[in-house]
This record gives structure tokens, C-alpha cells and sequence, in this order.
């Protein structure tokens, strides 16, 4: 077997082109996601009944599926049901020539949502009792409590968990080929089928989600620290920084 | 000033406070005694309405609220009165030391940042922490952080301070530290509800000391009448068992 080091230097730089199509696939979801998350999180534990089934429904239908199924299904399932509904309301919209990234964006979003949300849970969950109390005796109202005390300890105690989140979502929109998505995976399997170096091909994608998860976990790493600074004993804080 | 009426509180099926009257004049020094489980906690937290007691009423300053239907806003005024020093400090770990102290004045008060800042340095530097401003609470030592406790309980200026335990989660070298804060704070006439089983302290600064037994006040009166006169076996008792386990500490 001989690789062919031209193609994969030339097959790097093609995915490339592919690597903003790729990181708004995992951030824009991302951010999307968050805000819902985090209300989804405090519904659930405020245990406000109704709302609680629903969302706990919810969660374990995403969480317990695999990505690729979800993507098969919504891709094949929404098309066909966004147009029957905009052809019931008489809206002037053709679905199936829209960008098929939109849906990625949904799916992505949809699962981000079921994931983070359990991550924020568990991070309000947590901060001890005790901080909101504090904070009430000194006449802060809950809210203020809330996003004053609470909220900023829970979100540094669920950053490394909001980066596995990150690397993982990342890893899975790799899967936005199979929506005909032009990101990174699928700019090398267009690359490859000319000449049939799918390997050579894989291989170089595969150091480019290395690299990229790597950066990923390094930034986490970093504002872990930077607003973490409040864990480590002084002497060591420096260290810690720059560690 | 502080005038409490007939406190109920259960959990579940247990009776914890079981009607309990507690007055309060401006300058006093309460000292609440009594065993583990005997309702003191929950009698703080209670007129903090950091729990919801089922029944009772009190009139703070010229305002009467009831335990079990006061609403979000009156719960509001009466923690804008009232402070609360908590056994295990519970220091905002996300802040330092002086945001601890600002944090109720900006936030809670809307005093400007500058002015907040100039107090939070006054009241520290009171409570001899002027070389620790910006530790966070895990850079502090217990009776390090328990100062900072009253400080950030001190800076709002509330008219009554209630103090749950302060020094019981202290090693006994770290006592000594924050009950001298405690004790200039009584001097200086700070109106103070205190639980603990410091019988010196209350001793030395207690206008008033109460003894608690299963959700029930059974004696109360000044030091020399509580704590050297007791009229109440179960008092007796309680006092015995705990001087005899300062002793042994010794
Ligand atoms: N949140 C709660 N849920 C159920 N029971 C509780 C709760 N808080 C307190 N209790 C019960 O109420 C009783 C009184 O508790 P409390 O903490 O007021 O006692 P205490 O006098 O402060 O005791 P200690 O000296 O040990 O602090 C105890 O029997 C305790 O188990
Ligand atoms: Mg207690």
C-alpha cells in the first residue's frame, strides 16, 4: 500500500475551506441551546409538575437515540411535514430548496438542548443550599441570588462538562454529510471518491478533529482556570493559571 | 422592637417549634441555650423566614407580619432588617472577601460601588482583616472566614444580627477570634439574637438568655438567673452536660 502525500496535503487544505461550516455547526447550536437548557433545568428542578414529564420525556427520547437515527429520521420526517404545514397555512415556501444546513442546526440544536440541560442540572445542583440562603439574608431577592451567586458557580462547575459537550457535538457533526452539509467529513469523501484515496482522506480528517478538539479542550481548560481562580489556594494561583 | 408570637414550625409529622414568644429590645443580646434538635436553628431561620412556619406572628419595629402568610415583598423588608450569621459561614465562594461584604450594599441596597467599597474597608479592617480583601473564602482560614461573616452581616446595618452557632464548626484556637468580634459588636449596642453553647460569652455580654427545650422556651432571664440560678431540672441538666464537656476539652 503506498499513501499518496500529495493528495493529503492537498486533501487537508480542501476540508479546510470546510472548517467554518464545521465550527458553526457546533457553536450555533450550542449558543442556541443554552438558554433553553438552562430554563429547562431550572423546570426540572423546581419539579414544576406537567412541565417536569414533558421535558424529562424529552431528554430521555434524545439522550437515548443515537445521533445518526435522529439525523436519518428528522431529515427524511421534516421536509414533508414543514411543507404540508406551510401548504395547509397557504405559505409561498418551497421546503426541499432550502439550505439542508437549517436542519442540521435544528437537529444539532434539538440534542444540544437534551444534553446541556442536564449538564446545567446537575451543576445548579451542585452549589450548595447554602449560597442562596446567604444571599437572601443580605436582601438580595431570588433572582438576584440567582444570577449573582448561584448561576456563576454552577456555569465554572460545568465547564469541563460543557466542553465534553462541545467536542462531542463537534465530533457528531461530522454527521451533517449525510444532509449533504459541506462541512469537513464530507469535503474529504468528495475529495476521495475521484481517485479512491478514502483513506488517505479519513486519515487527514482525522488529525484535523484531533487538532480541532484539542484547541477546544485547551480553551475550556483556560476559562476553567480564569474563573475557577476561586477554587485554588492563593500561594498556588499563579501555577494554576499557567499550568 | 422585635416582638414574636406564639411560633409553630413542623416538618412533616414532628412538631418542631411548639409555640414559642420571644421579645426583643434594641440593644439586646439574646443568648438562645439548648440540646441538639431543640428548635434553635429553626427558630433563626424561622425569622429569617428562611423556612415558613406554620403559625404565629411578629411585630418588627412598627410593622406586623405573620409567619405563614407574609408576602414575597415583606419577606423581602424583613431580611433588609435583619442579618444572619450562619454556622458554616456560608461565604459566596465566587467572591472575595471585600465583594462578600459589597455584594448586599450594590446589589441588595444600591449604594454606589465606591461608597461600598470605602465601607466593606472599614468593617474589615474592624474585624482585623485589613491585609485579606481579596482572598477568596477558600484561601481563608474558619475563624478567618467566619469574621468575614459577621463583616458582611454588619455592613447592611440591620437592626437585629442573628447569629446560628458562629463558632461551633471552629477549631477551639479560632474561637477566641471571632467571639471578641462579637463581643465589641454588643458593646457598641448592636442588637443580637445568638445561639451557641459559649456559656462564657453569654455570661459576659447576654442581656437576656433563653433556654430551648423540644420546640418549647422552658426558662428564661437574665445570665445570673439562667445560667448560675437555673429553676428548671432540665436546665440544671443541660448546663452540667455541657460544662462538664468544656472540661474535658480542656
Ligand atoms: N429541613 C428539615 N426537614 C425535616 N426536619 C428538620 C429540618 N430541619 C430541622 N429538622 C428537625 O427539626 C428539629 C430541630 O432542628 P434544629 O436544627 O432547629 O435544632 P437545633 O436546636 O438547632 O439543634 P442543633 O443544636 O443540633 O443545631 C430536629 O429534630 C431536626 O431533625
Ligand atoms: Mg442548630
Amino acid at each position: 500500500m503506498n499513501f499518496n502525500l500529495d493528495f493529503m496535503v492537498a486533501t487537508f487544505w480542501v476540508s479546510l475551506t470546510g472548517l467554518g461550516v464545521t465550527l458553526k455547526l457546533t457553536f450555533i447550536p450550542l449558543l442556541l441551546a443554552t438558554p433553553i437548557a438552562f430554563a429547562f433545568a431550572i423546570i426540572r428542578l423546581k419539579k414544576n409538575q406537567g412541565f417536569y414529564q414533558i421535558i424529562t420525556f424529552y431528554i430521555s427520547l434524545l439522550r437515548g437515540t443515537p445521533i445518526v437515527l435522529q439525523i436519518l429520521l428528522f431529515y427524511s420526517l421534516l421536509p414533508s411535514v414543514l411543507n404540508a404545514l406551510f401548504e395547509s397555512l397557504q405559505i409561498e415556501l418551497d421546503i426541499f430548496s432550502l439550505n439542508p444546513i437549517i436542519y442540521a442546526y435544528i437537529i444539532f440544536t434539538l440534542n444540544s438542548v437534551a444534553t446541556l440541560s442536564e449538564v446545567f442540572r446537575s451543576a445548579l445542583l451542585a452549589v450548595q443550599n447554602g449560597q442562596l440562603e446567604a444571599a437572601k439574608t443580605i436582601g438580595l431577592t431570588s433572582f438576584q441570588a440567582y444570577v449573582r451567586i448561584v448561576i456563576p458557580q454552577a456555569l465554572v462547575s460545568a465547564l469541563p462538562n460543557i466542553s465534553n459537550t462541545t467536542v462531542n457535538l463537534l465530533k457528531g457533526t461530522s454527521l451533517a454529510f449525510l444532509m449533504t452539509v459541506k462541512e469537513i467529513t464530507a469535503l474529504a469523501k468528495l475529495e476521495a471518491a475521484y481517485g479512491y484515496n478514502y483513506i488517505e482522506a479519513y486519515i487527514t480528517i482525522f488529525v484535523i478533529y484531533v487538532l480541532l478538539a484539542t484547541v477546544i479542550q485547551l480553551l475550556f481548560g483556560f476559562l476553567e482556570k480564569r474563573f475557577g481562580r476561586y477554587k485554588y489556594p492563593r500561594n498556588r494561583e499563579k501555577e494554576n493559571l499557567y499550568a | 422592637m422585635l416582638e414574636i408570637k406564639n411560633i409553630h414550625k413542623r416538618f412533616g409529622n414532628t412538631e418542631v417549634l411548639k409555640g414559642v414568644d420571644l421579645n426583643v429590645e434594641k440593644g439586646d443580646v439574646v443568648v438562645i441555650l439548648g440540646p441538639s434538635g431543640s428548635g434553635k436553628t429553626t427558630l433563626l431561620r424561622s425569622i429569617n423566614f428562611l423556612e415558613r412556619a406554620d403559625q404565629g406572628s411578629m411585630v418588627f419595629g412598627d410593622k406586623k407580619y405573620s409567619f405563614q402568610k407574609a408576602s414575597k415583598k415583606e419577606i423581602l423588608e424583613v431580611r433588609k432588617k435583619t442579618a444572619f450569621v450562619f454556622q458554616n459561614y456560608n461565604l459566596f465562594q465566587n467572591k472575595t472577601a471585600l465583594e462578600n461584604v459589597t455584594e448586599g450594599l450594590v446589589i441588595g441596597r444600591n449604594i454606589p460601588k465606591k461608597k461600598a467599597y470605602e465601607k466593606a474597608v472599614e468593617i474589615l479592617t474592624k474585624v482585623g482583616l485589613s491585609d485579606r480583601y481579596d482572598f477568596y473564602p477558600s484561601q481563608l482560614s474558619g475563624g478567618q472566614q467566619q469574621r468575614v461573616g459577621i463583616a458582611r452581616a454588619i455592613a447592611v446595618e440591620p437592626e437585629v444580627i442573628l447569629f446560628d452557632e458562629p463558632t461551633s464548626a471552629l477549631d477551639p484556637e479560632l474561637i477566641g477570634e471571632v467571639l471578641q468580634v462579637m463581643k465589641q459588636l454588643a458593646k457598641e449596642g448592636t442588637t443580637m439574637i445568638v445561639v451557641t453553647h459559649e456559656i462564657t460569652f453569654a455570661q459576659e455580654v447576654a442581656s437576656k438568655v433563653i433556654f430551648m427545650d423540644e420546640g418549647r422556651i422552658i426558662e428564661c432571664g437574665t445570665a445570673d438567673q439562667v445560667i448560675k440560678h437555673p429553676k428548671e431540672e432540665r436546665t440544671k441538666q443541660f448546663l452540667r452536660r455541657i460544662t462538664n464537656d468544656m472540661e474535658y476539652a480542656i
